[in-house]
């Protein structure tokens, strides 16, 4: 008896560690069954998805854009399409759309070629530079300026793979690299004296800088390190919704909603105004592929 | 029905991550050990000042243990960390600030001294095992009270909390991830670490776990070889 039981427990013990099932149905189909969208927001990612402590319920430019998704899907089907908000972190936002908890998450993800192997990405609709944030009486014009500081940034970002190739290239030679937790964390060590420079997203670190009580002691340096481009995350092998999630997007930038938000959220009165630059665009006209009104239905 | 995820096991010794992981694991013995060294002899020291008949000591040890014992670890290394500098002032705390390594340094004092507070705990704990009599007749050999403890109370409670003191050795090991918060690289970081590089989290979380479990165990037969050649004859053990 005891036996059986052992190898009972570590039977069931092992198919924990293998229990990350796909869903069987299709994303499509689930959403009209269930006339419900699941979608996965940051918590603090501004302006992009974060939570507003005001109405306690996620907000942002990406969440704008879920509710154009949304939109969207309730003409496809005829009937209105709930969106059931998860929060998700850094660290759960690919398993939680792989395992099947969110359909798509909406927030500011950088997309990369080792992501892409675990999930899908929808069209890049944004692009944040790596860049630093320094206190304003520093004089640091340029990368070599950083040489013999020390840098700060976030645990697992793709903005300290940056700085760190950077500095392993000989490009620049910090005199150390600090990781911080969090983004706060990183205000804070920068603050204390611990590092003379943080780096993340632009509009990441003028969100900081802006929440700060001297926001004018700080500013952020003219040039970027790197540039990140921001896209949604779906499961793979769901390439309807894929579709209809970049088609969301693209008939945003055709019809003007996605410069209306864009300006609602990073213009000059956004929560953290970041000009759009000619670069940037360019690249939205000229990726707008031939589409045309009632592309929605089946 | 397949899995959406492709377990990929080669992560835990493919290069660079194999040697993350044997960098991560040489920084969780150096903080285990260094900070088990801190909280053996200050925890030694602070458990006896609590049953010293000098009422001063006793407050200051008393205070000490309670403050430390009762804030949860990752405050306190919070604390240490982000505003200890400042506690010597603006110009002595930026150049704390400056030293190279800080978050290890203070990673090691302050898992020192949060199990130092624990250890003092079960020093009092052995002290207060050993009867009133025995007290009685060291003191009554001419011994003074300090030449008591040294020679006498001290190996004795020593002795008898050998193995809430081996659990304390354990637990340091396993704290020591939380130093993770601020930035020192050892096994846990290191496990993050490779899954944001490669979306590899179940397998790099599981080989962190098959780690601390080894080291674990480790410590575990090393301090049972001690305990049993340390076991005070005629008492219940093993």
């Amino acid at each position: 008896m005891k036996r059986y039981f052992v190898i009972g427990m570590a039977i069931a013990w092992l198919l924990c560690l293998l229990a990350v099932p796909t869903l069987a149905d299709q994303t499509m189909d689930l959403i009209e069954k269930s006339g419900k969208i699941k979608l996965g927001f940051r918590e603090g990612s501004i302006p992009f998805a974060f939570v507003d402590p005001k109405v306690g319920k996620h907000v942002g430019f990406s969440v704008d854009m879920a509710g154009e998704l949304a939109e969207n899907l309730g003409k496809r089907f005829g009937k209105k399409i709930e969106i059931v908000p998860f929060t998700v972190t850094p660290k759960t936002r690919i398993p939680m759309v792989v395992n099947g908890t969110v359909d798509v998450e909406m927030g500011s993800t950088t997309y990369t070629q080792k992501r892409e192997e675990q999930a899908d990405f929808s069209m890049i609709f944004f692009f944040s530079e790596t860049t630093f944030l320094v206190p304003k009486d520093s004089g640091i014009k340029k990368l070599e300026d950083l040489s013999g500081k020390r840098v700060g940034a976030a645990r697992g970002t793709t903005n300290l793979r940056a700085v760190e190739d950077l500095a392993n290239q000989g490009k620049f030679k910090p005199k150390d690299i600090i990781v911080t937790e969090t983004h706060p964390q990183g205000m804070l060590a920068l603050k204390s004296g611990k590092i003379e420079a943080y780096s993340t997203d632009r509009s990441l670190l003028e969100g900081l800088r802006m929440k700060d009580q001297n926001s004018d002691k700080w500013m952020t340096v003219p040039f970027a390190i790197a540039y990140e481009p921001y896209a949604y995350i779906m499961r793979e092998g769901n390439s309807d919704f894929r579709d209809f999630v970049n088609n969301t997007v693209i008939w945003a930038i055709k019809t003007g909603k996605f410069y209306e938000l864009y300006d609602k959220w990073m213009g000059p009165n956004g929560v953290v105004p970041i000009p759009m630059s000619q670069a940037y665009r360019n690249y939205l006209e000229m990726m707008v592929y031939p589409i045309s009104d009632g592309w929605w239905k089946k | 029905m397949g899995f959406a995820y492709d377990f990929d096991w080669g992560v835990l010794w493919r290069q660079p991550y194999g040697m993350w992981l044997l960098q991560g694991i040489w920084l969780t013995l150096k903080i285990g050990f260094l900070g088990w060294i801190i909280a053996l002899f200050l925890g030694i020291l602070i458990g006896t000042l609590r049953v010293t008949p000098w009422r001063w000591l006793r407050f200051v040890s008393t205070a000490y243990t309670e403050v430390f014992r009762n804030v949860p670890f990752l405050v306190q290394l919070f604390f240490w960390y982000y505003a200890g500098p400042m506690i010597f002032g603006e110009n002595l705390g930026r150049q704390i600030n400056q030293i190279v390594g800080l978050n290890y340094y203070m990673a090691i004092f302050a898992l020192g001294m949060y199990t130092a507070s624990r250890v003092a705990e079960h020093m009092r704990a052995g002290f207060a095992s050993i009867s009133r009599d025995q007290y009685q007749a060291v003191l009554s050999t001419g011994m003074t009270h300090s030449q008591m403890y040294r020679y006498v109370i001290i190996p004795y409670a020593l002795r008898i909390i050998l193995p809430p003191l081996t659990t304390e050795f354990l637990t340091i090991f396993k704290n020591s991830s939380i130093a993770m918060t601020i930035g020192v690289a050892e096994i846990t970081f290191m496990s993050y670490r490779i899954d944001a590089e490669t979306f590899h989290g179940l397998e790099a979380t599981t080989g962190a776990m098959f780690i601390y479990l080894v080291l674990g165990l480790t410590v575990v037969r090393v301090m049972g070889i001690i305990e049993s050649k340390f076991k005070i004859p005629g008492m219940i053990g093993r």
